[in-house]
């Protein structure tokens, strides 16, 4: 008697752990999803959904460099100079400032009117990355414009999501059947080489 | 492969199985490697704490488990990305470098440099292809200079007694004291190396033109003062000529290692490697004689190297002058000569060199001013001047005079200074009698140093101002008349220091002047009009852009002013010193790497294996294998050796074949204070070691003086065996390639003759495909596009190791320290394989590069159970660290001993020293393989940005960074597929051949056979 007790118990939580690590359980490394708070809440549907405004105006490094990059301050205000309100405030006659955009001025030590403060020193924004690759893998972002991948083949449907995710597993194994794919259909009509050598990545 | 192939062999330990044995090769007192690899051996397996039980086993396997089922459901650690507040303007994008054209630093020759910065920070140091000196290469020191700027324990800030103060303080402080010197009319002195910074020197003549009695002293640590003064004897200028290497067919260097330490080693080892680069149509190489007591880096490539004692020197150089003047026709007194048993063989040199007059070269290092002007008569004789020196645009890299210093001292040890400014010096660590000197130093009223650290004279400062490292500051640089170029700074200043030109201006004005208005306002004023008169004519603006891009402008010469010869100071030295008959003739001379010790806390220098002797992380004494035997020592032994008037200095024996059997070599350079530090240097495991103390021992107390000038041989010296070992960290038979003993030898290193090349032109070649049949290998692995492929010159190699130092700052090569050294287990992807041929008393040898050889066939690829090492279909044999279990079968079944693993993690827990890592090459872990890449970063890189801008990738825009920095244009790297490309037309050449040719590995890199002059004698 006891000992069924002990054997269902036992049997009881191991199916249950089975059950919890199937439903939790990724790969090591595989972030899938991840959206974190961000210090602002920047949305890529408004910018780029909206707003159409195209990818590299702000990721300039995507087709000159390896990192596509996070934009600098002064490229925010750009539009942002004049732009100080929300969207949805946009259609009053005398809207107030954004208080997300309140963020992006305090950093710059911007007063009310958009003027230095003196004494003030700037401080730039820390976001919080978001696509992380491990470091011993060395992905070019120039590489893959040059061959006209588009920014959403990897980063997803970014002009639907109000705060940015991780659209992709980014595993190896997804880049690797994508290498592969682009080699039998090319991209965008035209052939390509896409390497599947190790050293294509990692060195 | 040869019929008789001759017998190489890398060690003392090692050489000659045909029964030519010494001592040393008893193996009753086997020399070191072999039975300290037993020691070692018996540490790791007989240490209780390294025994594995079953359970403990268990236990760490279940941890592994559970963690790595933690890890599944875990994030990895949240990241911030931080963005600029303002878009940089130029086109700045983060992840792509930017290169500034600059200067080194890192000793008197200044060769030009384009400075990699990768964010904002420096990664890597390249040479300047503009430069016309140093032409695009630099040294291993210039390489390893970008280490010191992320060293943590430079001084951070000014400091007044001791303790840290802030720049105001300090210059109100040595304000108020220098001008209560100057109200008294006090002595001040100013002292520093070399000056070549036009715009310094400026700034000094200003700062001391304010003072009655003031004046700037210069010293080489390693000084050449006799050159300069029998310039000044024979041609009434105090001047150091150009040497031109690259006009010489027939060289005659008297101890002068100007391949390796001597002046200016990358332009002196590209202009002579330009005459002996091998043209197969018709081959010949300039002739190379060497007379040297020790085996010098130069030596080892001479054609024809005599043995003497540092005592015969001055003798043996008045016999060629001798020779040279009855080649010439001249009858000069010369009864009172005492005979030479080398005068057969000088008069045969003297004959060479008056038949190549114009094309020949005569240089010495000694410190003698009589053999320097019997040098100078020489060079005139052969129509040398003009021709293969230049007076016209001499060198401004040595202008130190110990004559002055001599002077300096002795107003020193009279009191008569009050104040002295040390800048960039360390007379403390680097001059002979350096306890008087110090004595001196404490009773001075103001004693102020730039030093980077607290060093042996900076600890006695009152003041310590810090100076930048270069690639933080702005300065100038004119290393030969005319050429001039510009140091800017790729960082801003990492710490609270100050450039040189700042704190002169604080001091001289009140306030400091930042140092680029300083240099722009000189070049404005003083370097322009020259650029003017050598017929630019842009605006100074553009002349001052376009230099800052450049990195370099060539503008007319100085003016100098010599006179005709004079004839009347030659003056013959009659017979040779004598040695008493137990007495060694003691050398010293500079090591590359730490020269005179300027860079004793480089690590990447401590760990670069020396080029001849193979010996990291030391200094020690060299003797002869005769000597040795005599002596009854063996590697490894330490030895007192003592002279009249200096401490004795205990050091470990070194068995150096070649090196004359009266003398002891020691190197400068070690014993630096605060190297103990690098006790600490590897992995953590052995931190509970006992302290090792110093790196290496100071031999600067040896340094003697004769008329005024420092001299480095000569001194007699008794040698004690104290019975004491001390294990030297040497490389020179780790990794070999030989075979056992008794066994054929291998085609590893192959050399011809000039003649057997000649004959071999035009003659078609043989076959080099080897045998499909019994090919273990299919042919399944096609390269129809690029083929990567490297070629090696071995005989424009010199074994000078700047590839070793560039590899290491390329791919973020580690540091293991000497104890793992010791065990074998040093990491350098490339390495130098040094082998000796012929005797022990006159070997002879070829320094061969070596490193992943990336085999068609490879034999690691075989072996690996999880595919972490592969052929890429570019022709690359790839090692994948994220794959890698650290098997170590690759490593096992390598014919050519390149893999390197990784036994731990070495430190890298200091943040900013972690800053000198390149960005595109992955630090790798413990427990993973690693090897050469042939720069796979470079060719991928190159591959997108040329694809980005629709081009093919052109022959030569990929370089490998050994290949990049090579001064000698050894190394050739590309693609094997493309006919047009450099690296295949040389391998077709009739002297290409591939290590171990006959295991069918089919490596990717050919090397080309040594050619030697071959006839009678060396060479």
């Amino acid at each position: 008697m006891h000992r069924r007790i002990i054997t269902v118990g036992l049997a009881t939580a191991l199916a249950l752990s089975l059950v919890t690590l199937t439903i939790a359980w990724r790969s090591p490394g595989n972030n899938q999803g991840y959206a974190p708070v961000q210090p602002i809440d920047f949305s890529h549907k408004l910018h780029s959904g909206e707003m159409q405004i195209p990818c590299v105006y702000c990721h300039l490094g995507a087709e000159t460099s390896r990192y596509a990059g996070i934009p600098s301050l002064s490229t925010c205000m750009n539009c942002h100079r004049s732009v100080t309100s929300s969207f949805a405030a946009q259609k009053q006659s005398n809207p107030a400032e954004s208080p997300e955009l309140r963020k992006l001025y305090d950093s710059l030590a911007f007063d009310k009117a958009l003027k230095p403060v003196a004494g003030k020193l700037p401080k730039p924004i820390a976001w919080k990355k978001v696509h992380q690759l491990p470091d011993f893998v060395y992905f070019d972002h120039r590489a893959h414009i040059t061959a006209a991948v588009t920014c959403k083949t990897c980063h997803g449907p970014v002009e639907t999501m109000d705060r940015m995710r991780q659209f992709e597993t980014l595993s190896m194994g997804w880049c690797v059947s994508c290498h592969r794919d682009a080699n039998q259909t090319g991209v965008a009509g035209k052939p390509v080489h896409a390497s599947t050598d190790c050293v294509t990545c990692h060195y | 492969m040869p019929e008789n192939p001759k017998h190489y062999w890398m060690s003392a330990a090692n050489s000659s199985p045909t029964g030519r044995s010494h001592q040393v090769m008893n193996p009753a007192n086997a020399s070191s490697p072999s039975s300290n690899t037993e020691s070692v051996i018996d540490e790791v397996n007989g240490d209780p704490e390294f025994i594995t039980t079953r359970r403990s086993f268990l236990k760490a396997a279940g941890f592994t488990f559970a963690a790595a089922v933690a890890a599944g459901c875990s994030r990895p650690p949240e990241l911030r990305s931080i963005p600029y507040l303002q878009q940089p303007e130029g086109g700045l994008v983060a992840g792509r470098p930017v290169l500034y054209g600059s200067t080194c630093d890192a000793c008197e020759a200044r060769c030009g440099l384009l400075v990699t910065t990768r964010d904002g920070r420096p990664v890597k140091i390249e040479g300047n292809p503009d430069h016309p000196l140093s032409g695009g290469s630099t040294c291993a020191v210039g390489q390893a200079s970008i280490l010191g700027l992320y060293d943590g324990e430079r001084l951070q800030y000014p400091t007044r007694r001791g303790q840290r103060s802030t720049w105001s303080d300090v210059d109100k402080e040595i304000a108020t004291t220098l001008d209560r010197i100057r109200q008294q009319g006090g002595a001040v002195r100013l002292l520093t190396p070399t000056i070549t910074s036009p715009t310094t020197a400026a700034l000094i003549t200003a700062f001391l033109g304010s003072f009655k009695n003031a004046r700037h002293v210069s010293y080489d640590p390693i000084s050449t003062s006799a050159v300069l003064d029998a310039h000044a004897l024979t041609h009434g200028a105090r001047l150091l000529p150009r040497y031109r290497f690259d006009r010489a067919d027939v060289i005659v260097s008297f101890d002068a290692d100007f391949l390796g330490t001597w002046i200016s080693p990358v332009e002196y080892t590209r202009g002579y490697t330009s005459r002996r680069r091998i043209d197969e149509r018709s081959p010949s190489k300039s002739y190379h004689v060497q007379i040297e007591s020790r085996l010098s880096l130069t030596g080892s490539n001479a054609d024809q190297r005599l043995r003497v004692s540092p005592g015969e020197m001055g003798h043996i150089v008045t016999h060629l002058a001798m020779g040279l003047s009855r080649a010439a026709g001249f009858q000069i007194d010369n009864a009172d000569l005492a005979p030479s048993p080398l005068e057969p063989a000088l008069d045969a040199i003297a004959k060479r060199l008056w038949a190549a007059r114009g094309r020949a070269l005569v240089i010495s290092s000694s410190q003698d001013v009589r053999v320097q002007v019997l040098c100078n008569f020489i060079n005139r004789e052969i129509g040398a001047y003009g021709a293969t020196l230049d007076l016209e645009k001499p060198s401004y890299q040595r202008q130190g005079s110990d004559s002055e210093l001599a002077e300096l001292r002795a107003e020193l040890a009279r009191g008569d200074v009050q104040a002295l400014i040390v800048a960039g010096a360390n007379p403390v660590y680097d001059l002979p009698d350096a306890a008087t000197l110090a004595k001196d130093l404490q009773r001075m009223p103001l004693l102020v140093s730039t030093a980077e650290r607290i060093d042996e004279t900076a600890s006695l400062a009152h003041f310590v101002c810090p100076d930048h490292h270069y690639l933080e500051s702005w300065s100038d640089a004119e290393p030969v008349s005319g050429v001039v170029s510009l140091t800017q700074p790729a960082i801003l200043p990492l710490h609270d220091t100050r450039s040189i030109l700042e704190s002169l201006s604080a001091w001289t004005t009140g306030t400091p002047r930042p140092a680029l208005d300083v240099v722009r306002d000189h070049w404005e004023n003083e370097i322009y009009p020259r650029a003017k008169v050598s017929g630019s004519s842009d605006p100074f603006e553009r002349f001052w852009s376009r230099t800052l891009e450049h990195g370099v402008a060539e503008i007319a010469p100085r003016e100098s002013k010599t006179r005709p010869f004079d004839l009347k100071v030659v003056q013959q030295v009659l017979r040779p010193e004598e040695l008493a008959p137990n007495a060694f003739s003691l050398v010293l001379y500079s090591k590359i790497g730490m020269f005179d010790g300027r860079h004793g806390h480089n690590a990447w220098l401590h760990e670069l294996p020396d080029p001849v002797t193979k010996v990291t992380w030391d200094n020690y004494a060299c003797f002869s294998p005769a000597a040795a035997g005599r002596l009854g020592i063996a590697d490894g032994d330490v030895v007192r050796v003592a002279a009249d008037g200096a401490p004795p200095l205990e050091l470990p024996a070194f068995i150096q074949p070649g090196q004359h059997d009266a003398t002891v070599a020691i190197a400068l350079g070690y014993g630096r204070a605060g190297t103990d530090r690098f006790a600490k240097v590897g992995p953590p495991w052995f931190e509970a070691r006992p302290p090792v103390g110093l790196v290496g021992a100071n031999a600067s107390p040896f340094v003697t003086t004769m008329d005024n000038r420092r001299r480095y041989s000569g001194l007699a010296v008794t040698v004690v065996k104290t019975g004491r070992r001390h294990p030297l960290a040497s490389t020179q038979i780790h990794h070999s390639l030989e075979g056992m003993e008794g066994q054929e030898p291998r085609p590893i290193v192959q050399e011809m003759t000039l003649a057997e090349l000649a004959a071999a032109s035009g003659l078609p070649q043989q076959s080099r495909e080897s045998n499909a049949e019994g090919d273990l290998w299919p042919s399944d692995h096609p390269s129809n596009g690029h083929r990567w492929g490297m070629s090696i010159d071995l005989n424009t190699c010199t074994g000078c190791s700047a590839c070793v130092i560039a590899c290491q700052s390329e791919n973020n090569v580690p540091v293991v320290g000497q104890d793992e050294v010791r065990r074998k287990r040093e990491m350098h992807w490339i390495r130098i394989d040094r082998y000796y041929s012929g005797s022990d008393e006159e070997p002879e040898v070829a320094h061969q590069p070596m490193m992943c050889q990336h085999c068609e066939n490879a034999p690691c690829e075989t072996v690996c159970p999880v595919l972490a090492t592969v052929h890429s279909d570019e022709g690359l044999n790839e090692q994948i660290y994220n794959r890698c279990v650290g098997t170590r079968y690759c490593a096992n079944n390598c014919p050519y001993k390149v893999r390197r693993f990784n036994w731990f993690d070495y430190p890298h827990e200091d943040r900013l020293q972690n800053l000198v890592f390149n960005p595109n090459v992955t630090v790798r872990s413990r427990g993973v393989m690693e090897k050469c890449t042939m720069c796979v970063q470079r060719i991928e890189e190159t591959r997108i940005e040329t694809r980005r801008l629709g081009q093919p990738i052109a022959d030569g825009a990929i370089k490998t960074a050994c290949q990049q920095v090579c001064p000698a244009d050894a190394i050739v790297f590309g693609d094997l597929n493309d006919p047009k490309s450099r690296v295949a037309a040389l391998a077709e050449s009739n002297r290409a051949y591939r290590v171990l040719e006959d295991l069918n590995t089919k490596p990717a890199v050919r090397y080309l056979k040594l050619v030697r002059h071959g006839g009678k004698g060396r060479g």
